[in-house]
């Protein structure tokens, strides 16, 4: 390896690393691996490019080649070269940056096309086709039970989503207690609407329900029995004394009737469980486990309608003890609050993926 | 196995000593008839009849234990199900519903309460523990 001249210090020593992205950004940066010719190529690293090293145009290297043979060139040739280098690597950076540009637009245009894909699929354009894998093999009422939900749900959720609007701008506006209270009802009889939804495909495929496919990923994080946990619906401020009482001895109900629908759960768990480990192993048959264990599971059609019902007495409650003002904002909060969780999981399954590791 | 304690003869208020773990369940086995389930649900405050080996019935079992009732569970064979649901149901025919009784039923006070949804109401309504109270199923 030559030793560089005292004028100046290569900040790399020859060592960088080719660039695979070629043609993107309108040039070819070539990369020679040999170090011994490469000794003297000066290499600006920008602070934003910190692992990447630029090399010149082939025309630099093969200038500085000459440079190398011939050491005693002018220093003014040097200063070009310096100049040449900065402004290629000034013209990389912009590049670079518009391309980042270009990559951030196409992901929005993925992201919005995802959900329109979404919003199609549940009204139905799908119908009967690839419904989530699992229902393959189903019987058609059973996947004509789905899809009729699917379609209702879809449609459920916009009308949801305009509902949270009316009631942002009501709440802004300052309407009178008698229209608010219309919105307040119209808003929990939405809720109850969904319930009987629920119910009705609950009767067709109750895993369905459970399983919480009919969500999106973020909002079936939380679920409890194939839907949100009553409690969630008690995040709010601000109270009057009497009515803090109230909610607290709410919010303890709440907690009490969850957790024994939660331990009914357990319990018929450990039931069908049993019942499907039992008889001897050694027999081949075991269709009288299984058969029983069905049997079991019609209880799971009973767990997701109490859970409702449960949801459904909680929301009642709620807007018995809140003024009409504060049942307009806390459904409000409760519908923008699922409306984020879908923001989310429509966020997360976008995201970059993990990098590969070496 | 705990003896149920007869509804009329109630004892001076006493704090519900027993453990959770010792409820009282009887099943009346093929001898049984809707005359033996009335008695027993008149005897006690707070009874719950169930289908054997019901999840929904552990439900509100649970939930009563919470608010300190430790309810007697009765648990119905199948066979005799539908002959004491009939009987139950003649009976329960003066009260507001002429639904026919489901099961699990919780009788308060020797009368049909109702299903695991009206418990569920009347708790989350907060009437709960003063309906328990009236029945002498809860001194506090």
């Amino acid at each position: 390896m030559n030793s560089p001249t005292p004028q100046f210090v290569p900040s790399r020593l020859g060592i960088y690393e080719p660039i695979h992205q070629i043609g993107i950004w309108g040039e070819n940066f070539k990369s020679n691996g040999n170090p011994n010719t490469s000794t003297s190529v000066i290499v600006e690293v920008d602070n934003k490019l910190e692992n990447e090293s630029e090399t010149t145009s082939h025309e630099m290297l093969t200038a500085s080649n000459n440079y190398e043979q011939e050491a005693s060139k002018p220093i003014d040739k040097i200063q070009r070269r310096l100049a040449q280098n900065r402004e290629a690597a000034r013209k990389s950076r912009l590049r670079k940056k518009a391309y980042v540009q270009q990559l951030e637009n196409s992901r929005l245009k993925l992201i919005q096309l995802e959900q329109e894909l979404q919003r199609a699929r549940q009204q139905g354009l799908y119908m009967g086709g690839v419904l989530e894998g699992s229902h393959i093999g189903f019987s058609g009422t059973v996947n004509s039970g789905i899809a009729a939900f699917e379609m209702e749900y879809g449609r459920w959720v916009d009308v949801q989503h305009r509902q949270i609007c009316e009631l942002r701008t009501a709440l802004n506006a300052h309407i009178s207690d008698i229209e608010l209270r219309i919105l307040v009802e119209s808003g929990i009889g939405h809720y109850f609407e969904l319930f009987r939804m629920k119910s009705t495909v609950a009767k067709a495929d109750v895993f369905y329900v459970i399983s919480g496919v009919w969500k999106t990923s973020a909002e079936r994080f939380f679920s409890w029995i194939g839907g949100f946990r009553p409690s969630e619906l008690l995040k709010l401020d601000p109270l009057t004394e009497q009515q803090i009482l109230e909610v607290c001895n709410l919010k303890q109900s709440c907690q009490q009737a969850e957790d024994a629908l939660s331990q009914g759960m357990e319990k018929l768990q450990e039931t069908v469980s049993s019942t499907v480990a039992g008889g001897p192993v050694d027999e081949v048959s075991y269709i009288p486990q299984v058969a029983t264990a069905m049997e079991k599971l019609e209880a799971l059609v009973s767990f997701v309608n109490q859970a409702d019902h449960l949801r459904q007495e909680t929301l009642q409650q709620m807007s018995r003890i809140l003024t009409t003002r504060q049942a307009a904002r806390g459904l409000l909060a409760l519908g923008e609050y699922f409306h984020r969780l879908r923001a989310l999981s429509t966020l997360w399954a976008t995201r970059p993926p993990e990098p590969s590791l070496p | 196995m705990q003896q149920a304690i007869p509804y009329k003869s109630w004892p001076l208020p006493c704090i519900d000593a027993t453990s959770h773990r010792a409820r009282s369940t009887t099943t009346l086995g093929h001898n049984g008839r809707g005359k033996d389930v009335l008695n027993i649900v008149s005897e006690n405050a707070v009874i719950v009849l169930a289908r054997k080996g019901c999840c929904m019935s552990h439900v509100v079992r649970r939930l009563l234990l919470t608010l300190g009732v430790n309810p007697a569970v009765h648990e119905i064979d199948e066979e005799n199900e539908a002959g004491i649901l009939n009987e139950l149901g003649t009976i329960c025919k003066g009260t507001e519903n002429n639904k026919m009784v489901q099961l699990p039923a919780v009788f308060i006070g020797g009368r049909l309460f109702g299903g695991l949804d009206k418990v569920m109401a009347t708790h989350i309504s907060g009437d709960l523990i003063s309906v328990l109270k009236d029945a002498g199923a809860l001194w506090l």
